[in-house]
């Protein structure tokens, strides 16, 4: 309780963070913020290239089906990944100054974040010059499925981030536990065609039904499963407030480990 | 005391270091090399316990390594204590690192938008306290100019405003009075005098005695790790010079195996030879053997020297000089009047410097033996070094005494 109220007093940290992240991130490159959205597109035309036209499907549009997942993913993922590395890329802060530490991977996440509503922007804009349309009624519920993300994003980034400090490795074991995890989940397929005696593992990954609602919403144009993103929102909230306890048991050595 | 009146409560705590001898950081190094991962346990800190109360000013003294910087830190909680509890009431500032967090390419008033708000302060607040930063820095004019154009100077007057315009309720200090040129210094100095007076606790570490009895009003002199004394300025720092003065003065005669001289000795020397210095020894008023003396104190030299050709009117003289090579004094025996001295055995010249007021710092002392009218028989420059330990931060070569009498 006393963690959140002081988090909530450095909240202008957290602004602060986020404001330099995003505006530091692409400094000096000639396309600048525009690989926020260059960077998912290719990995898009790549995707649809090979699962579409190369591994054939049957699932129409499959462009939209696929890019509605992939955003979001592509939070999670690099929220983890980037989020592990981040208490040691802020040392310079850790050794010399005192501030809640749980602000570091809290203002990468949330950078991360911003940078998916901004790619959300592209998905709307696909979505309407292509027609496809929207069901508002369900849209309403695609701010709870993004906090939901954004939740169980939080709590994995800030094991990631507190272990990596103590074992550097763990930075480039992510890297390859992201791309398993992601085929792993249906991102690039439909969960329809999982085998039903592998559903049972599949349903225990949180991403499977975040997931599964992103698409719900904006592809099926669908009420979301209620039962599955209350699920997932369980499981999200069970893993920040684990990842919160693990944070705050290896911080106290941060200062002498860096 | 009401309880309420502690504004630091810090309770047996120790902290010990792991000194890896060889660490392996990688999976990989920890599976092959296990038995490598050998660590040394230094102590730093051995179970020291003490309150501060609302509104007081301390300061940690001690030697370099004894665990005073470290104290600061557990304080600020960059670190956290291996055993023992450390509690402190309202916010706290730290003054340890300044500028942390600054962007060069940013502003100075986004920069202290950032650097404020790893304070824990809000927009609004710094929105608040922005025209006093500013106007502390005394940076009106290059504010909204990137910081990297900033001298040094520049940079550490933006920081220290940041820093301490906070209004923390506990304001940790480390070293930090020498930001700056000697006004900036005396503006800090008295901002901290009005944030003391406006009721805020301060814990400064320094080595600068001077300020910490300026502005403390209790001293707490760690040693290896625990707390050996603790009372007022005055008293405490006295005892610390007094224990550090005969450190320095083991330590030196463990370097140079006594002050034996030779002619190969650092100091250049020159002269007929007749005569030649053999050793210098320095002693205090009490007759104990030191070099390293109080500002104010007696200080006995005994110049041995050894006659090979006799000599009628010879000369002895000393001049001292500090650490840039200016003269503070010199004399010799003609110029005292003693007359001329016939040597015609090995001897010794005592020489009594009274009350030598000389302030902090190290000193050189050149030795001579002349004859005849200035004819060097041996001049031994830098022959001897003292070193003379202050708790004032003044200013000079020598200590002018004085009193003050303000009318108003």
């Amino acid at each position: 309780m006393s963690t959140i109220k002081e988090l909530y007093a450095y909240r202008q940290m957290i602004f602060s963070l986020v404001k330099k992240d995003l505006r530091g991130r692409y400094k000096g490159s000639v396309l600048g913020f525009l690989w926020t959205f260059i960077n998912p597109l290719f990995q898009l035309i790549v995707y649809t290239i090979v699962f579409s036209k190369i591994l054939r499907n049957d699932i129409p549009r499959y462009y939209l089906y696929l890019f509605v997942a992939l955003i979001p993913w592509i939070f999670f993922s690099s929220s983890i990944t980037v989020g592990a590395a981040s208490i040691i890329s802020q040392k310079d802060l850790v050794k010399k100054i005192y501030f809640p530490r749980m602000v570091i991977p809290i203002s990468y996440v949330t950078s991360c974040f911003v940078n998916m509503l901004l790619c959300f922007i592209v998905i709307f804009a696909v979505i309407i010059v292509t027609g496809a349309g929207v069901n508002f009624l369900a849209l309403l519920t695609l701010p709870v499925i993004m906090i939901v993300e954004y939740i169980f994003a939080l709590g994995m980034a800030m094991i990631a981030s507190a272990v990596t400090v103590y074992f550097r490795d763990l930075e480039h074991i992510l890297g390859i536990i992201a791309m398993a995890w992601m085929y792993l989940t249906p991102v690039v397929y439909s969960k329809k065609i999982v085998p039903d005696r592998y559903l049972p593992l599949f349903n225990l990954n949180p991403m499977t039904h975040i997931i599964d609602c992103y698409r719900t919403v904006l592809y099926e144009k669908q009420i979301p499963d209620l039962t599955a993103l209350l699920w997932a929102a369980g499981l999200g909230v069970f893993f920040l407030v684990f990842g919160a306890f693990v944070f705050n048991k290896l911080q106290k050595h941060f200062a002498e480990e860096l | 005391m009401a309880e309420n009146d502690i504004a630091i409560e810090v309770r047996n705590v120790t902290k010990s270091f792991k000194v890896y001898l060889d660490k392996g950081a990688q999976l990989k190094e920890r599976l092959l090399f296990r038995k490598r991962s050998r660590y040394e346990e230094r102590k730093v800190l051995r179970g020291i316990s003490f309150d501060v109360k609302k509104g007081e000013a301390i300061g940690l003294i001690g030697h370099n390594g004894c665990g005073k910087s470290t104290t600061l830190k557990l304080l600020t909680r960059i670190m956290y204590p291996d055993s023992g509890s450390i509690n402190i009431k309202g916010r706290v500032s730290s003054l340890i690192e300044l500028g942390a967090g600054f962007h060069p390419d940013m502003s100075g008033r986004e920069n202290i938008y950032t650097n404020a708000s790893i304070f824990g302060l809000t927009k609004k607040e710094i929105d608040a306290r922005l025209d006093s930063i500013v106007e502390f820095s005394e940076l009106e004019d290059f504010i909204d100019n990137p910081v990297r154009t900033y001298s040094s100077g520049m940079y550490m007057r933006l920081a220290f405003s940041v820093a301490i315009n906070v209004d923390a309720d506990v304001l940790l200090i480390d070293e930090i009075l020498a930001v700056g040129d000697a006004n900036f210094q005396t503006k800090c100095f008295n901002k901290l005098r009005e944030i003391k007076a406006q009721g805020a606790t301060i814990v400064i570490v320094s080595h600068a005695l001077g300020q910490i009895e300026q502005i403390c009003d209790r001293s707490v002199w760690i040693h290896e790790g625990l707390i050996r004394a603790e009372g007022p300025p005055k008293e405490v720092d006295l005892e610390y010079l007094d224990f550090m003065s005969r450190r320095v003065q083991e330590k030196n005669r463990d370097e140079t195996g006594g002050a034996e001289l030779s002619a190969e000795s650092g100091g250049k020397r020159w002269g007929s030879g007749e005569a030649r210095i053999t050793s210098v020894r320095s002693y205090a008023a009490d007759g104990s053997e030191q070099n390293a003396f109080r500002t104010g104190e007696d200080i006995r030299l005994c110049v041995e020297y050894t006659v090979k050709e006799p000599l009628e009117d010879a000369v002895i003289g000393f001049g001292v000089f500090d650490m840039n090579g200016v003269q503070c004094y010199g004399t010799n025996t003609r110029i005292d009047k003693i007359g001329g001295l016939s040597l015609g055995n090995s001897g010794k010249a005592v020489i009594t410097l009274k009350d030598v007021k000389l302030i902090g710092g190290e000193y050189t002392i050149d030795l001579a033996i002349e004859k005849g009218e200035g004819i060097p028989v041996d001049y031994y420059r830098q022959a001897y070094r003292i070193q003379m330990l202050s708790s004032l931060g003044d200013a000079g070569i020598a200590r002018i005494d004085h009193t003050w009498d303000i009318q108003r």
